[in-house]
């Protein structure tokens, strides 16, 4: 919305070429500017560049809903908006299970069974609405190589032995799964980025990370200069996208996170000061 | 009348043709007419005209100000000053004890900015008071609208669904209790379903959507009358990321900070701001500020913060004009926002006060 060219904001062609050599091209553009550059750059006068403003902010602004319509709007379609995770009394604190349409962080010390549980959720999701699955397709973006394809047939088998009974139908669950291995802070974010044409054309029903906090802790040192800020700034713009891709498509999006340790009363180190790690920017 | 031609709002360029041709006040430019403007200037007539009726509103507006009431200069007595806010409502809050820190409750007119570290509240506090100030009058409310600007996808409808429900149970108690003709009338247009369509919901993305959102709040609430809360849901989040060029994040937060007061204002609406904490690394010790810089401070007129204290909520009031400095506990439960429950009261029903979608924070956890 915001890079939108100005010209699809309904401004005249000779304002948008006139606007075109100061280079302001977008709606962002546009909206940056004070009011005084505005009627410099625009050559209009105070009132005409309220309007063009108005105009703009038009073309970019969101729609409105009301809080009503949203509600029958779930309401005609509730199955869909969680996972179930099959462990009944996690789904009944959950009041369903995974929601759809949000992101879910699940953090622990290692070993606790994380990247087990992730695998599960795979497993989940691929199986058709009416056993609770989402009937859709896996990514499952990995950072720390802990994804193995034989648990995740082994959970399938173990579990849906029913379901499961011929090689065929463990081979199409596991085609549906596909795995990204990511290593650095930048490729996991290219990958973040890619992925709206990749839900589209792959009917991907479920988004993991696991763990978004192995790249981040590999490359940000937060006791040299400058780190924090660009660590936020990294991690606000990928939970943005993500945010972004889980309402847009009504999905779930998983992270997992790691434990650090929160020094109360020893010397200051700076350390990850609210546990758990990345806690601050992530589940807003 | 006399005003410099080189502060009225015409385009630069024509502005810089008067200056050149030697016109100094608004009453030269009134007199010489279109005709002769066109030709001293050397422009055509309709731009002339267009000038002149430019220039005559900003006189009008100018003389007419003062009575009208609105616009760049307002003169009042204190003394009316003081019975217009006795007069105007509070937005209440369930929680007894933060209406009477905040003396009454959220106020109009006012922008109200609460801090907070994730999960501790904010967002639930926002969900109550978009529901509380749909309140009708004769039950304590303002009767009025909400608009609730999200930014960071944390507005959960069926959330709203189980507050409204507790409000509107509430009032049917004291209709109950009370039995008055205007307490049963209006309980008939008081509903779940009234309530949540009247929460009006923008989902902003990204800065550039909120601040065109916010330039055209006006429009919409002059066409929305009945509204008296904006909620901002995260007005930080946007902020904190893509932004190299902090001086134009500065700029951009003071003009998004002058137009929500000019909002407030003209329309007796009640602005609530979320903000995050960050970190500030000092010298022996590191703290949790608001985050946004110290500039942002000054934008809103109250400010709370809220925190914990082990696995207690606590409110505090940071900022206030005529309120003293406090800290309140208070809780969050599967009805909303509400005072802490003193233990010797009867349990409830389902075992605990506490949201079960919260985990409670202890000490033993964090390690």
């Amino acid at each position: 919305m915001a890079a939108k060219k100005l010209r699809r904001a309904q401004l005249s062609q000779e304002l948008c070429e006139r606007l075109n050599r100061y280079q302001i091209t977008t709606c962002q553009d546009f909206l940056c500017l004070s009011l005084l550059e505005l009627m410099k750059v625009t050559g209009q006068n105070y009132y005409e560049v309220q309007k063009l403003l108005c105009k703009v902010s038009r073309a970019c602004a969101p729609k409105m809903q009301t809080a009503y319509e949203m509600k029958l709007r779930k309401s005609a379609n509730p199955s869909s908006s969680f996972l179930s995770t099959t462990l009944r009394s996690l789904d009944r604190v959950l009041y369903g299970g995974v929601p759809c349409g949000s992101l879910t962080e699940i953090t622990s010390p290692p070993g606790c069974g994380k990247t087990q549980f992730c695998i599960m959720l795979s497993v989940l999701a691929t199986l058709p609405v009416s056993m609770g699955g989402l009937d859709g397709a896996v990514i499952y973006i990995d950072t720390e190589s802990a994804f193995s394809a034989e648990r995740l047939i082994e959970i399938a088998g173990n579990k849906f032995p029913a379901y499961f009974d011929s090689d065929e139908k463990l081979f199409f669950m596991t085609r549906n799964v596909h795995l990204y291995r990511e290593l650095t802070c930048c490729s996991v974010l290219n990958r973040i980025m890619s992925l709206e044409e990749e839900i589209i054309s792959k009917n991907v029903k479920l988004i993991i990370i696991d763990s978004v906090a192995s790249v981040v802790r590999k490359e940000f040192d937060t006791k040299l200069q400058g780190n924090l800020a660009e660590r936020s700034n990294f991690l606000t713009r990928g939970a943005s996208v993500l945010k972004y891709l889980a309402e847009e498509f009504s999905i779930p999006v998983i992270l997992t996170n790691q434990i650090t340790t929160s020094l109360s009363n020893g010397p200051v180190i700076q350390t990850d000061l609210v546990s758990p790690a990345d806690d601050l920017s992530l589940s807003e | 009348m006399q005003r410099e031609v080189g502060s009225l709002p015409l385009a630069p360029a024509l502005r810089a043709r008067l200056a050149a041709a030697g016109f100094q006040t608004a009453q030269e430019l009134l007199e010489t007419g279109p005709c002769g403007l066109s030709k001293e200037l050397g422009i055509s007539k309709e731009e002339a005209l267009e000038a002149l009726q430019v220039v005559r509103q900003e006189c009008h507006g100018d003389t007419a100000r003062t009575a009208r009431g609105s616009g760049a200069t307002r003169k009042f007595t204190a003394l009316e000053l003081l019975e217009e806010e006795q007069a105007q409502g509070f937005i209440i809050t369930f929680c007894s004890a933060l209406d009477n820190m905040l003396g009454g409750g959220v106020q109009l007119t006012k922008i109200t900015e609460i801090c907070g570290a994730p999960g501790v509240g904010k967002t639930q506090l926002c969900m109550q008071l978009a529901v509380d100030v749909q309140i009708p009058e004769c039950f304590g409310g303002v009767a009025g609208e909400a608009v609730f600007i999200d930014t960071e996808g944390s507005f959960m409808v069926d959330r709203v669904v189980d507050i409204a429900a507790a409000c509107v149970q509430h009032c049917q108690l004291i209709a109950e209790a009370q039995r008055e003709e205007d307490h049963l009338k209006a309980l008939e247009t008081f509903s779940v379903e009234s309530i949540l369509s009247h929460i009006y919901y923008f989902r902003c993305r990204d800065y550039v959507e909120l601040l065109a959102q916010v330039y055209l709040l006006p429009e919409f609430l002059s066409e929305h009358s009945k509204v008296r809360l904006v909620v901002i849901d995260g007005i930080a989040f946007p902020f904190r990321h893509d932004f190299e060029d902090l001086s134009l994040r500065t700029r951009l937060l003071n003009g998004l900070a002058q137009q929500l007061i000019i909002t407030a204002n003209d329309h007796k609406s009640a602005v609530v701001l979320t903000n995050q904490m960050t970190t500030r690394i000092g010298q022996s010790q590191s703290t949790l500020v608001p985050a946004l810089g110290e500039s942002w401070g000054h934008a809103a007129t109250v400010r709370l913060i809220f925190h914990w204290d082990n696995s207690q909520r606590l409110a505090t009031l940071y900022k206030s004009p005529s309120q003293k400095e406090a800290t309140i506990p208070y809780d969050i439960t599967p009805r909303g926002f509400r005072d802490v429950q003193p233990p010797a009261v009867a349990p409830s029903a389902d075992g605990t006060e506490r949201n079960p979608r919260k985990r409670p924070r202890r000490e033993e956890e964090k390690q």
